[in-house]
Protein backbone atom coordinates (compact mmCIF):
# COMPACT_ATOMS: atom_id res chain seq x y z
CA UNK A 1 0.00 0.00 0.00
CA UNK A 2 1.23 3.43 -0.91
CA UNK A 3 -0.19 6.71 0.40
CA UNK A 4 -4.06 7.25 1.47
CA UNK A 5 -5.49 9.75 -0.76
CA UNK A 6 -5.85 13.27 0.87
CA UNK A 7 -8.84 13.47 -0.96
CA UNK A 8 -10.65 11.00 1.36
CA UNK A 9 -12.39 12.88 3.40
CA UNK A 10 -13.27 15.56 1.17
CA UNK A 11 -15.26 12.79 -1.17
CA UNK A 12 -18.84 14.35 -2.70
CA UNK A 13 -21.38 12.52 -5.14
CA UNK A 14 -20.89 13.50 -8.69
CA UNK A 15 -22.80 15.74 -10.24
CA UNK A 16 -26.05 13.90 -11.83
CA UNK A 17 -28.30 15.40 -14.52
CA UNK A 18 -30.70 13.01 -12.73
CA UNK A 19 -30.73 14.69 -9.44
CA UNK A 20 -30.11 18.29 -10.82
CA UNK A 21 -33.07 18.52 -12.85
CA UNK A 22 -35.55 15.79 -11.07
CA UNK A 23 -37.38 16.78 -8.39
CA UNK A 24 -40.13 14.51 -7.64
CA UNK A 25 -39.14 11.42 -9.30
CA UNK A 26 -41.78 9.75 -8.69
CA UNK A 27 -44.07 12.67 -10.84
CA UNK A 28 -41.56 12.67 -13.88
CA UNK A 29 -42.29 11.29 -17.14
CA UNK A 30 -40.04 11.97 -20.99
CA UNK A 31 -41.45 12.66 -24.02
CA UNK A 32 -39.93 13.24 -27.03
CA UNK A 33 -40.92 16.90 -29.40
CA UNK A 34 -41.31 15.98 -32.66
CA UNK A 35 -43.01 18.95 -34.45
CA UNK A 36 -42.16 22.50 -35.09
CA UNK A 37 -44.73 23.99 -32.62
CA UNK A 38 -41.83 25.38 -29.32
CA UNK A 39 -39.28 26.11 -32.31
CA UNK A 40 -38.64 29.51 -31.11
CA UNK A 41 -38.88 28.39 -27.31
CA UNK A 42 -35.36 26.73 -27.97
CA UNK A 43 -36.97 23.58 -28.25
CA UNK A 44 -36.15 22.04 -31.96
CA UNK A 45 -37.89 18.78 -33.13
CA UNK A 46 -35.66 16.11 -31.66
CA UNK A 47 -35.71 17.50 -28.33
CA UNK A 48 -36.05 15.80 -25.22
CA UNK A 49 -38.56 17.12 -22.94
CA UNK A 50 -38.72 16.26 -18.92
CA UNK A 51 -41.90 16.93 -17.26
CA UNK A 52 -43.26 16.90 -13.77
CA UNK A 53 -46.83 16.18 -13.68
CA UNK A 54 -47.16 17.62 -9.46
CA UNK A 55 -46.69 21.12 -10.70
CA UNK A 56 -49.10 23.60 -11.13
CA UNK A 57 -48.63 25.36 -14.18
CA UNK A 58 -47.88 29.72 -13.81
CA UNK A 59 -48.49 31.65 -16.17
CA UNK A 60 -46.21 31.36 -19.23
CA UNK A 61 -45.03 27.86 -18.54
CA UNK A 62 -44.47 25.21 -21.21
CA UNK A 63 -47.20 22.87 -20.47
CA UNK A 64 -48.22 19.16 -22.27
CA UNK A 65 -51.99 19.70 -22.90
CA UNK A 66 -54.12 17.43 -24.11
CA UNK A 67 -56.50 18.92 -27.19
CA UNK A 68 -59.50 16.57 -27.78
CA UNK A 69 -56.96 13.48 -26.83
CA UNK A 70 -54.23 14.66 -28.78
CA UNK A 71 -50.86 15.72 -26.86
CA UNK A 72 -49.46 19.44 -27.36
CA UNK A 73 -46.21 21.37 -26.26
CA UNK A 74 -47.50 25.15 -25.61
CA UNK A 75 -46.86 27.93 -22.90
CA UNK A 76 -49.78 28.38 -21.22
CA UNK A 77 -50.92 32.06 -21.09
CA UNK A 78 -53.09 32.52 -18.06
CA UNK A 79 -54.80 35.65 -16.35
CA UNK A 80 -57.99 35.45 -13.67
CA UNK A 81 -60.50 34.43 -16.26
CA UNK A 82 -59.27 32.93 -19.08
CA UNK A 83 -56.37 30.64 -20.40
CA UNK A 84 -54.41 30.54 -23.61
CA UNK A 85 -52.56 27.46 -25.31
CA UNK A 86 -49.67 29.46 -27.05
CA UNK A 87 -47.47 28.10 -29.84
CA UNK A 88 -43.53 29.13 -30.14
CA UNK A 89 -43.80 30.01 -33.62
CA UNK A 90 -45.04 33.03 -35.63
CA UNK A 91 -46.63 30.68 -38.38
CA UNK A 92 -49.45 28.91 -35.99
CA UNK A 93 -52.31 30.21 -34.04
CA UNK A 94 -52.50 30.73 -29.85
CA UNK A 95 -56.20 29.08 -28.77
CA UNK A 96 -57.94 30.34 -26.20
CA UNK A 97 -59.38 27.34 -23.40
CA UNK A 98 -62.24 26.51 -23.59
CA UNK A 99 -64.88 23.68 -22.50
CA UNK A 100 -65.91 22.52 -26.11
CA UNK A 101 -61.80 22.17 -26.52
CA UNK A 102 -61.88 19.41 -24.16
CA UNK A 103 -58.75 20.01 -22.77
CA UNK A 104 -56.96 19.12 -20.04
CA UNK A 105 -52.63 20.17 -18.59
CA UNK A 106 -51.08 16.75 -18.28
CA UNK A 107 -47.48 18.20 -16.60
CA UNK A 108 -45.31 20.82 -17.23
CA UNK A 109 -41.86 21.13 -19.08
CA UNK A 110 -39.06 21.17 -16.65
CA UNK A 111 -36.50 20.69 -18.96
CA UNK A 112 -35.43 20.39 -22.41
CA UNK A 113 -32.35 18.23 -23.31
CA UNK A 114 -30.62 18.47 -26.78
CA UNK A 115 -28.30 16.33 -28.30
CA UNK A 116 -27.16 18.36 -31.25
CA UNK A 117 -25.33 15.67 -33.12
CA UNK A 118 -28.94 13.96 -33.10
CA UNK A 119 -30.61 16.83 -34.33
CA UNK A 120 -31.74 17.31 -37.94
CA UNK A 121 -29.79 19.37 -39.52
CA UNK A 122 -32.25 21.04 -41.09
CA UNK A 123 -32.72 22.51 -37.17
CA UNK A 124 -29.35 22.25 -36.30
CA UNK A 125 -26.52 23.06 -39.76
CA UNK A 126 -23.21 21.83 -39.23
CA UNK B 1 -57.82 2.48 10.88
CA UNK B 2 -57.09 0.98 7.76
CA UNK B 3 -56.88 2.52 4.57
CA UNK B 4 -57.13 0.44 1.44
CA UNK B 5 -56.40 2.13 -1.32
CA UNK B 6 -57.20 0.58 -4.97
CA UNK B 7 -56.50 1.83 -8.39
CA UNK B 8 -59.71 2.05 -10.42
CA UNK B 9 -59.54 -0.46 -13.65
CA UNK B 10 -55.78 -0.44 -13.23
CA UNK B 11 -54.24 -1.48 -16.67
CA UNK B 12 -56.78 0.35 -18.66
CA UNK B 13 -56.41 3.43 -16.64
CA UNK B 14 -52.56 2.87 -17.24
CA UNK B 15 -53.25 2.87 -21.04
CA UNK B 16 -55.24 6.08 -20.58
CA UNK B 17 -52.54 7.95 -19.11
CA UNK B 18 -50.52 8.06 -21.97
CA UNK B 19 -53.40 7.86 -24.64
CA UNK B 20 -55.67 10.19 -24.03
CA UNK B 21 -57.71 9.59 -26.80
CA UNK B 22 -59.32 6.19 -24.85
CA UNK B 23 -60.72 8.84 -22.62
CA UNK B 24 -64.35 7.84 -22.57
CA UNK B 25 -64.25 4.46 -24.56
CA UNK B 26 -64.46 1.36 -23.62
CA UNK B 27 -60.92 -0.16 -23.08
CA UNK B 28 -59.70 -3.76 -22.23
CA UNK B 29 -56.62 -5.35 -21.77
CA UNK B 30 -55.77 -8.98 -22.42
CA UNK B 31 -54.08 -11.77 -20.32
CA UNK B 32 -50.71 -13.09 -21.90
CA UNK B 33 -50.77 -14.42 -25.03
CA UNK B 34 -54.13 -12.22 -25.88
CA UNK B 35 -56.35 -14.84 -24.53
CA UNK B 36 -58.79 -13.64 -22.06
CA UNK B 37 -59.88 -10.21 -21.16
CA UNK B 38 -58.58 -9.08 -17.85
CA UNK B 39 -59.30 -5.81 -17.28
CA UNK B 40 -62.07 -3.16 -18.58
CA UNK B 41 -62.71 0.48 -18.40
CA UNK B 42 -66.10 1.37 -16.85
CA UNK B 43 -67.43 1.54 -20.65
CA UNK B 44 -66.38 -1.90 -21.07
CA UNK B 45 -68.15 -3.36 -18.45
CA UNK B 46 -71.07 -1.19 -19.36
CA UNK B 47 -71.18 -2.81 -22.71
CA UNK B 48 -71.45 -6.66 -20.62
CA UNK B 49 -67.65 -7.81 -21.29
CA UNK B 50 -67.27 -10.09 -18.43
CA UNK B 51 -63.91 -10.58 -16.68
CA UNK B 52 -62.48 -13.70 -18.01
CA UNK B 53 -64.16 -13.62 -21.73
CA UNK B 54 -62.01 -15.27 -23.79
CA UNK B 55 -61.11 -12.50 -26.69
CA UNK B 56 -62.08 -14.10 -30.24
CA UNK B 57 -65.85 -14.92 -28.08
CA UNK B 58 -66.17 -10.97 -28.65
CA UNK B 59 -64.71 -10.64 -31.87
CA UNK B 60 -68.27 -8.58 -33.15
CA UNK B 61 -69.32 -6.68 -30.05
CA UNK B 62 -65.75 -5.63 -30.03
CA UNK B 63 -65.82 -4.72 -34.17
CA UNK B 64 -69.45 -3.36 -33.37
CA UNK B 65 -68.87 -1.01 -30.03
CA UNK B 66 -64.82 -0.16 -31.24
CA UNK B 67 -63.92 -1.56 -28.18
CA UNK B 68 -59.98 -0.79 -27.62
CA UNK B 69 -58.30 -3.76 -26.90
CA UNK B 70 -54.66 -4.44 -25.43
CA UNK B 71 -52.31 -6.51 -24.74
CA UNK B 72 -50.80 -6.81 -21.31
CA UNK B 73 -48.00 -4.45 -20.83
CA UNK B 74 -46.75 -5.21 -17.46
CA UNK B 75 -43.58 -3.19 -17.74
CA UNK B 76 -45.67 -0.03 -17.92
CA UNK B 77 -47.95 -1.04 -15.18
CA UNK B 78 -45.36 -2.22 -13.05
CA UNK B 79 -43.71 1.22 -13.24
CA UNK B 80 -46.91 3.31 -12.62
CA UNK B 81 -47.49 0.77 -9.44
CA UNK B 82 -43.94 1.60 -8.04
CA UNK B 83 -44.81 5.30 -8.37
CA UNK B 84 -48.10 4.75 -6.96
CA UNK B 85 -46.71 2.57 -4.04
CA UNK B 86 -44.05 5.00 -3.66
CA UNK B 87 -46.39 8.15 -2.88
CA UNK B 88 -49.20 6.00 -0.74
CA UNK B 89 -45.80 5.56 1.75
CA UNK B 90 -45.61 9.07 1.67
CA UNK B 91 -48.56 9.85 3.61
CA UNK B 92 -48.52 7.04 6.54
CA UNK B 93 -45.94 5.35 8.49
CA UNK B 94 -46.69 1.95 7.63
CA UNK B 95 -48.04 0.02 4.35
CA UNK B 96 -48.32 -3.19 3.16
CA UNK B 97 -48.29 -3.78 -0.87
CA UNK B 98 -51.53 -6.31 -1.40
CA UNK B 99 -51.06 -6.66 -4.92
CA UNK B 100 -50.33 -4.51 -8.41
CA UNK B 101 -52.91 -1.90 -7.87
CA UNK B 102 -53.69 -1.88 -3.68
CA UNK B 103 -51.91 -1.15 -0.94
CA UNK B 104 -53.54 -1.42 2.85
CA UNK B 105 -52.51 1.94 4.56
CA UNK B 106 -52.02 2.10 8.51
CA UNK B 107 -53.84 5.57 9.50
CA UNK B 108 -53.76 4.22 12.95
CA UNK B 109 -51.53 6.83 14.47
CA UNK B 110 -53.18 9.86 12.42
CA UNK B 111 -56.54 9.03 14.88
CA UNK B 112 -57.16 12.83 15.51
CA UNK B 113 -57.15 13.14 11.77
CA UNK B 114 -60.82 13.83 9.91
CA UNK B 115 -59.26 10.32 7.96
CA UNK B 116 -61.91 11.72 4.70
CA UNK B 117 -60.03 14.61 4.55
CA UNK B 118 -56.91 12.15 4.03
CA UNK B 119 -58.28 10.12 1.81
CA UNK B 120 -59.27 12.71 -0.51
CA UNK B 121 -55.54 13.88 -0.41
CA UNK B 122 -54.28 10.48 -1.36
CA UNK B 123 -56.83 10.73 -4.15
CA UNK B 124 -55.60 13.87 -5.18
CA UNK B 125 -52.26 13.78 -5.14
CA UNK B 126 -52.07 9.79 -7.03
CA UNK B 127 -54.23 11.33 -9.70
CA UNK B 128 -52.12 14.13 -10.56
CA UNK B 129 -48.47 13.25 -10.29
CA UNK B 130 -49.58 9.95 -12.09
CA UNK B 131 -52.60 10.64 -14.04
CA UNK B 132 -54.62 7.09 -11.95
CA UNK B 133 -57.83 7.44 -10.39
CA UNK B 134 -57.80 5.56 -7.08
CA UNK B 135 -60.57 4.51 -4.74
CA UNK B 136 -59.85 4.82 -1.04
CA UNK B 137 -62.02 2.61 1.33
CA UNK B 138 -61.05 3.77 5.40
CA UNK B 139 -62.08 1.27 8.60
CA UNK B 140 -61.48 -0.08 11.18
CA UNK B 141 -60.84 -3.88 9.94
CA UNK B 142 -58.75 -4.55 6.52
CA UNK B 143 -62.05 -6.36 5.93
CA UNK B 144 -64.29 -3.57 6.69
CA UNK B 145 -61.04 -1.60 4.34
CA UNK B 146 -61.71 -3.91 1.47
CA UNK B 147 -65.78 -3.74 1.59
CA UNK B 148 -65.69 0.18 2.35
CA UNK B 149 -63.83 0.34 -0.83
CA UNK B 150 -65.89 -1.81 -2.65
CA UNK B 151 -68.99 0.47 -1.69
CA UNK B 152 -66.89 3.39 -2.93
CA UNK B 153 -66.89 1.76 -6.75
CA UNK B 154 -69.95 0.47 -6.46
CA UNK B 155 -72.04 3.80 -5.49
CA UNK B 156 -70.06 5.53 -7.57
CA UNK B 157 -69.28 8.04 -4.13
CA UNK B 158 -68.47 11.48 -4.75
CA UNK B 159 -64.77 12.16 -4.37
CA UNK B 160 -64.00 8.49 -4.44
CA UNK B 161 -63.01 7.89 -0.41
CA UNK B 162 -65.72 6.39 2.01
CA UNK B 163 -64.66 6.52 5.86
CA UNK B 164 -66.59 4.21 8.40
CA UNK B 165 -66.23 6.28 11.03
CA UNK B 166 -69.15 5.44 13.20
CA UNK B 167 -71.38 2.62 13.61
CA UNK B 168 -73.75 3.76 11.46
CA UNK B 169 -71.72 3.98 8.57
CA UNK B 170 -70.21 0.11 8.68
CA UNK B 171 -73.87 -0.89 9.31
CA UNK B 172 -74.65 0.52 6.01
CA UNK B 173 -71.82 -1.12 4.04
CA UNK B 174 -72.45 -4.30 5.08
CA UNK B 175 -76.41 -4.33 4.66
CA UNK B 176 -74.91 -3.36 0.77
CA UNK B 177 -72.57 -5.78 1.06
CA UNK B 178 -73.76 -9.72 -0.46
CA UNK B 179 -72.15 -12.24 1.76
CA UNK B 180 -70.48 -13.87 -2.06
CA UNK B 181 -68.73 -10.16 -2.01
CA UNK B 182 -66.91 -10.17 1.20
CA UNK B 183 -63.44 -10.61 1.02
CA UNK B 184 -62.33 -13.60 1.81
CA UNK B 185 -65.69 -15.64 1.39
CA UNK B 186 -65.44 -17.64 -2.17
CA UNK B 187 -68.38 -19.38 -3.78
CA UNK B 188 -68.69 -22.62 -1.76
CA UNK B 189 -68.52 -20.37 1.78
CA UNK B 190 -71.23 -18.43 0.01
CA UNK B 191 -73.86 -20.92 -0.19
CA UNK B 192 -73.35 -22.19 3.32
CA UNK B 193 -74.44 -18.80 4.47
CA UNK B 194 -77.02 -18.24 1.98
CA UNK B 195 -78.54 -22.57 3.26
CA UNK B 196 -78.12 -20.50 6.67
CA UNK B 197 -80.15 -17.52 6.30
CA UNK B 198 -77.15 -14.97 5.81
CA UNK B 199 -77.66 -13.10 3.01
CA UNK B 200 -75.72 -9.51 3.44
CA UNK B 201 -72.79 -8.83 5.58
CA UNK B 202 -74.74 -7.25 8.37
CA UNK B 203 -76.83 -10.77 8.68
CA UNK B 204 -73.22 -12.91 9.13
CA UNK B 205 -72.04 -10.02 11.37
CA UNK B 206 -74.81 -11.60 14.01
CA UNK B 207 -73.87 -14.93 13.30
CA UNK B 208 -73.36 -16.72 16.56
CA UNK B 209 -69.54 -17.38 17.07
CA UNK B 210 -70.11 -21.39 17.73
CA UNK B 211 -71.78 -21.74 14.53
CA UNK B 212 -69.45 -20.14 12.33
CA UNK B 213 -66.75 -21.78 13.95
CA UNK B 214 -68.48 -24.70 12.99
CA UNK B 215 -69.01 -24.15 9.43
CA UNK B 216 -66.13 -21.92 8.59
CA UNK B 217 -63.83 -22.50 11.31
CA UNK B 218 -61.52 -20.49 12.94
CA UNK B 219 -60.51 -18.42 9.67
CA UNK B 220 -64.11 -17.81 9.24
CA UNK B 221 -64.80 -16.44 12.81
CA UNK B 222 -61.37 -14.02 12.16
CA UNK B 223 -63.76 -12.86 9.35
CA UNK B 224 -66.65 -12.59 11.48
CA UNK B 225 -64.45 -10.67 14.05
CA UNK B 226 -63.32 -8.26 11.52
CA UNK B 227 -66.88 -7.52 10.25
CA UNK B 228 -67.13 -6.70 13.76
CA UNK B 229 -64.93 -3.65 13.73
CA UNK B 230 -62.14 -6.20 15.95
CA UNK B 231 -59.47 -5.91 13.68
CA UNK B 232 -58.19 -9.71 13.35
CA UNK B 233 -56.10 -9.36 10.19
CA UNK B 234 -52.10 -8.53 11.12
CA UNK B 235 -50.00 -6.60 8.36
CA UNK B 236 -47.89 -8.44 5.90
CA UNK B 237 -45.16 -6.23 5.27
CA UNK B 238 -42.77 -8.40 4.07
CA UNK B 239 -44.12 -11.13 1.87
CA UNK B 240 -43.10 -14.56 3.30
CA UNK B 241 -40.51 -16.59 1.28
CA UNK B 242 -42.46 -18.42 -1.59
CA UNK B 243 -43.27 -22.60 -1.51
CA UNK B 244 -42.62 -23.03 -4.41
CA UNK B 245 -41.97 -20.98 -7.79
CA UNK B 246 -43.53 -22.08 -11.34
CA UNK B 247 -43.00 -20.83 -14.43
CA UNK B 248 -45.31 -22.16 -17.38
CA UNK B 249 -46.90 -20.26 -20.44
CA UNK B 250 -48.47 -21.30 -23.66
CA UNK B 251 -46.54 -21.03 -26.44
CA UNK B 252 -48.14 -18.56 -29.11
CA UNK B 253 -48.85 -21.51 -31.78
CA UNK B 254 -48.70 -24.96 -31.13
CA UNK B 255 -44.87 -26.39 -31.08
CA UNK B 256 -43.40 -29.78 -32.67
CA UNK B 257 -39.56 -29.33 -32.71
CA UNK B 258 -38.08 -30.30 -29.56
CA UNK B 259 -35.70 -27.57 -29.71
CA UNK B 260 -38.27 -25.36 -29.38
CA UNK B 261 -39.42 -26.45 -26.27
CA UNK B 262 -36.01 -27.47 -24.83
CA UNK B 263 -35.72 -23.35 -25.17
CA UNK B 264 -38.78 -22.74 -23.51
CA UNK B 265 -37.96 -24.84 -20.90
CA UNK B 266 -34.31 -23.76 -19.98
CA UNK B 267 -35.85 -20.07 -20.21
CA UNK B 268 -38.97 -20.73 -17.80
CA UNK B 269 -36.27 -22.41 -15.57
CA UNK B 270 -33.78 -19.61 -15.92
CA UNK B 271 -36.75 -16.96 -14.59
CA UNK B 272 -37.26 -19.61 -11.99
CA UNK B 273 -33.83 -19.92 -10.98
CA UNK B 274 -33.18 -16.14 -10.39
CA UNK B 275 -36.61 -15.71 -8.52
CA UNK B 276 -35.31 -18.51 -6.32
CA UNK B 277 -31.70 -16.37 -5.88
CA UNK B 278 -33.51 -13.33 -5.61
CA UNK B 279 -35.41 -14.78 -2.31
CA UNK B 280 -32.36 -16.49 -1.01
CA UNK B 281 -33.85 -19.87 -1.30
CA UNK B 282 -32.80 -23.15 -3.10
CA UNK B 283 -34.75 -25.88 -4.51
CA UNK B 284 -34.67 -29.63 -3.56
CA UNK B 285 -36.79 -30.82 -6.72
CA UNK B 286 -38.31 -29.81 -10.38
CA UNK B 287 -41.54 -30.62 -11.76
CA UNK B 288 -41.96 -30.36 -15.77
CA UNK B 289 -44.92 -31.07 -17.62
CA UNK B 290 -45.88 -30.65 -21.12
CA UNK B 291 -49.04 -30.31 -22.66
CA UNK B 292 -50.66 -30.98 -26.45
CA UNK B 293 -54.08 -28.34 -26.78
CA UNK B 294 -56.98 -30.34 -25.21
CA UNK B 295 -59.01 -27.39 -27.67
CA UNK B 296 -58.31 -29.14 -30.33
CA UNK B 297 -60.36 -32.21 -30.27
CA UNK B 298 -59.09 -33.41 -33.75
CA UNK B 299 -55.46 -33.22 -32.37
CA UNK B 300 -54.17 -36.65 -30.72
CA UNK B 301 -54.18 -35.55 -26.81
CA UNK B 302 -51.02 -35.91 -24.95
CA UNK B 303 -50.35 -34.50 -20.70
CA UNK B 304 -47.35 -35.85 -19.00
CA UNK B 305 -45.56 -34.23 -15.58
CA UNK B 306 -42.75 -35.65 -14.37
CA UNK B 307 -41.09 -34.64 -10.70
CA UNK B 308 -37.54 -35.39 -9.99
CA UNK B 309 -35.19 -34.41 -6.97
CA UNK B 310 -31.75 -33.28 -6.99
CA UNK B 311 -29.19 -34.33 -4.70
CA UNK B 312 -28.23 -31.24 -3.46
CA UNK B 313 -30.54 -28.06 -3.15
CA UNK B 314 -29.49 -25.55 -5.73
CA UNK B 315 -30.82 -22.42 -7.04
CA UNK B 316 -28.12 -22.05 -10.32
CA UNK B 317 -29.38 -21.72 -13.53
CA UNK B 318 -27.20 -24.16 -15.39
CA UNK B 319 -27.98 -26.87 -12.53
CA UNK B 320 -31.37 -26.14 -12.84
CA UNK B 321 -31.59 -26.12 -16.25
CA UNK B 322 -29.47 -29.37 -17.17
CA UNK B 323 -32.13 -31.15 -14.63
CA UNK B 324 -34.96 -29.65 -16.22
CA UNK B 325 -33.97 -31.05 -19.87
CA UNK B 326 -33.02 -34.15 -18.18
CA UNK B 327 -36.34 -34.37 -17.04
CA UNK B 328 -37.98 -33.24 -20.12
CA UNK B 329 -36.12 -36.14 -22.44
CA UNK B 330 -37.98 -38.17 -20.14
CA UNK B 331 -41.36 -36.94 -21.00
CA UNK B 332 -40.98 -35.50 -24.36
CA UNK B 333 -42.62 -37.42 -27.22
CA UNK B 334 -42.20 -36.32 -30.77
CA UNK B 335 -45.39 -37.03 -32.11
CA UNK B 336 -47.42 -34.34 -30.69
CA UNK B 337 -48.25 -30.70 -31.35
CA UNK B 338 -47.84 -28.96 -27.81
CA UNK B 339 -49.19 -25.70 -26.74
CA UNK B 340 -47.91 -25.67 -23.38
CA UNK B 341 -45.18 -26.99 -21.05
CA UNK B 342 -44.08 -25.20 -17.53
CA UNK B 343 -41.51 -25.91 -15.13
CA UNK B 344 -41.71 -25.71 -11.35
CA UNK B 345 -39.22 -25.62 -8.48
CA UNK B 346 -40.25 -27.24 -4.93
CA UNK B 347 -38.86 -28.31 -1.20
CA UNK B 348 -37.26 -24.96 -1.45
CA UNK B 349 -35.05 -24.04 1.91
CA UNK B 350 -32.93 -21.33 2.84
CA UNK B 351 -29.80 -20.45 0.86
CA UNK B 352 -27.49 -20.79 4.24
CA UNK B 353 -29.52 -24.43 5.29
CA UNK B 354 -28.74 -26.68 2.63
CA UNK B 355 -27.22 -29.91 3.20
CA UNK B 356 -24.54 -31.21 0.58
CA UNK B 357 -23.66 -34.09 -0.61
CA UNK B 358 -21.32 -36.74 0.30
CA UNK B 359 -20.20 -37.00 -2.90
CA UNK B 360 -20.94 -34.00 -4.35
CA UNK B 361 -17.58 -32.77 -6.18
CA UNK B 362 -19.15 -29.28 -7.60
CA UNK B 363 -16.99 -26.28 -7.04
CA UNK B 364 -20.17 -24.47 -5.21
CA UNK B 365 -18.56 -20.70 -4.78
CA UNK B 366 -17.79 -20.56 -7.76
CA UNK B 367 -20.91 -21.42 -9.24
CA UNK B 368 -22.51 -18.58 -7.15
CA UNK B 369 -20.13 -16.17 -7.98
CA UNK B 370 -20.91 -16.78 -11.41
CA UNK B 371 -24.55 -16.14 -10.75
CA UNK B 372 -24.20 -13.18 -8.75
CA UNK B 373 -22.03 -12.13 -11.63
CA UNK B 374 -25.13 -12.73 -14.30
CA UNK B 375 -27.79 -11.47 -12.01
CA UNK B 376 -26.41 -7.96 -11.80
CA UNK B 377 -25.67 -8.02 -15.86
CA UNK B 378 -28.96 -8.44 -16.51
CA UNK B 379 -30.52 -5.88 -13.31
CA UNK B 380 -28.55 -3.45 -15.12
CA UNK B 381 -28.58 -4.09 -18.48
CA UNK B 382 -31.86 -5.42 -19.28
CA UNK B 383 -33.45 -9.03 -18.24
CA UNK B 384 -31.95 -12.10 -20.11
CA UNK B 385 -28.90 -10.30 -21.83
CA UNK B 386 -26.78 -12.69 -20.44
CA UNK B 387 -27.74 -16.37 -20.50
CA UNK B 388 -26.96 -20.10 -21.21
CA UNK B 389 -26.68 -21.14 -24.90
CA UNK B 390 -29.84 -23.20 -24.58
CA UNK B 391 -31.98 -20.37 -23.70
CA UNK B 392 -31.39 -19.78 -27.47
CA UNK B 393 -31.59 -16.39 -29.02
CA UNK B 394 -34.82 -15.49 -30.25
CA UNK B 395 -38.06 -16.50 -29.02
CA UNK B 396 -39.86 -18.42 -31.00
CA UNK B 397 -41.74 -19.43 -28.17
CA UNK B 398 -42.30 -15.78 -26.91
CA UNK B 399 -45.63 -14.41 -26.22
CA UNK B 400 -48.48 -13.13 -28.43
CA UNK B 401 -48.52 -9.86 -27.63
CA UNK B 402 -50.33 -8.36 -31.18
CA UNK B 403 -51.93 -5.14 -28.98
CA UNK B 404 -49.74 -4.38 -26.99
CA UNK B 405 -48.65 -0.59 -26.34
CA UNK B 406 -44.95 0.96 -25.94
CA UNK B 407 -43.21 0.85 -22.89
CA UNK B 408 -43.22 4.89 -22.23
CA UNK B 409 -41.60 4.93 -18.95
CA UNK B 410 -39.26 2.50 -19.10
CA UNK B 411 -37.89 2.23 -22.89
CA UNK B 412 -36.57 5.95 -24.29
CA UNK B 413 -37.47 4.76 -27.83
CA UNK B 414 -40.84 4.27 -26.68
CA UNK B 415 -41.76 7.68 -24.97
CA UNK B 416 -45.13 9.75 -26.29
CA UNK B 417 -43.99 11.62 -29.44
CA UNK B 418 -45.29 15.42 -29.15
CA UNK B 419 -46.44 16.01 -32.94
CA UNK B 420 -48.28 19.10 -32.20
Amino acid sequence: MGFPSPALDYQEDRISLDKEIIQHPNATYFMRMDGLSMVSAFIPPGALLVVDRSLIPKNMDIVIATVGGEFMARYLRKNDVKAWLVPANSKMQEQLITPELAVTIWGVVIAVVTEPNKLSTDVCPR
Amino acid sequence: MFALVDCNNFYPSCERVFNPKLEGKPVIVLSNNDGCAIARSEEAKALGVEMGTPAHMIEDLIREKDIQVYSSNYALYGDLSDRVMTILATFVPKMECYSIDEAFLDASELHDQNLRQLGLAIRETVKQHTGLPVSVGIAPTKTLAKIANRYVKKKKIAGGVHWLSTAADIGEVLQFTKVGDIWGIGPERAKVCLRHGFKTAFDLSLAPDDWVLKEMTVAGHRLLQELRGIACIEWELEPPPKKNIGSSRSFGKLMTQKIDIEQAVANYMATCAAKLRKQRSCAGKIHVFIQTNPFRTEDAQYFRSITMPIPVATNSTPELVRYALKALDIIFKPEFKYLKVGVMVLDLVPENQTQSGMFDSKDRGKDRLIMKTVDTLNNALGKDLVRFAVQGFENRYKLRAAHISPRYTTLITDIVKITA
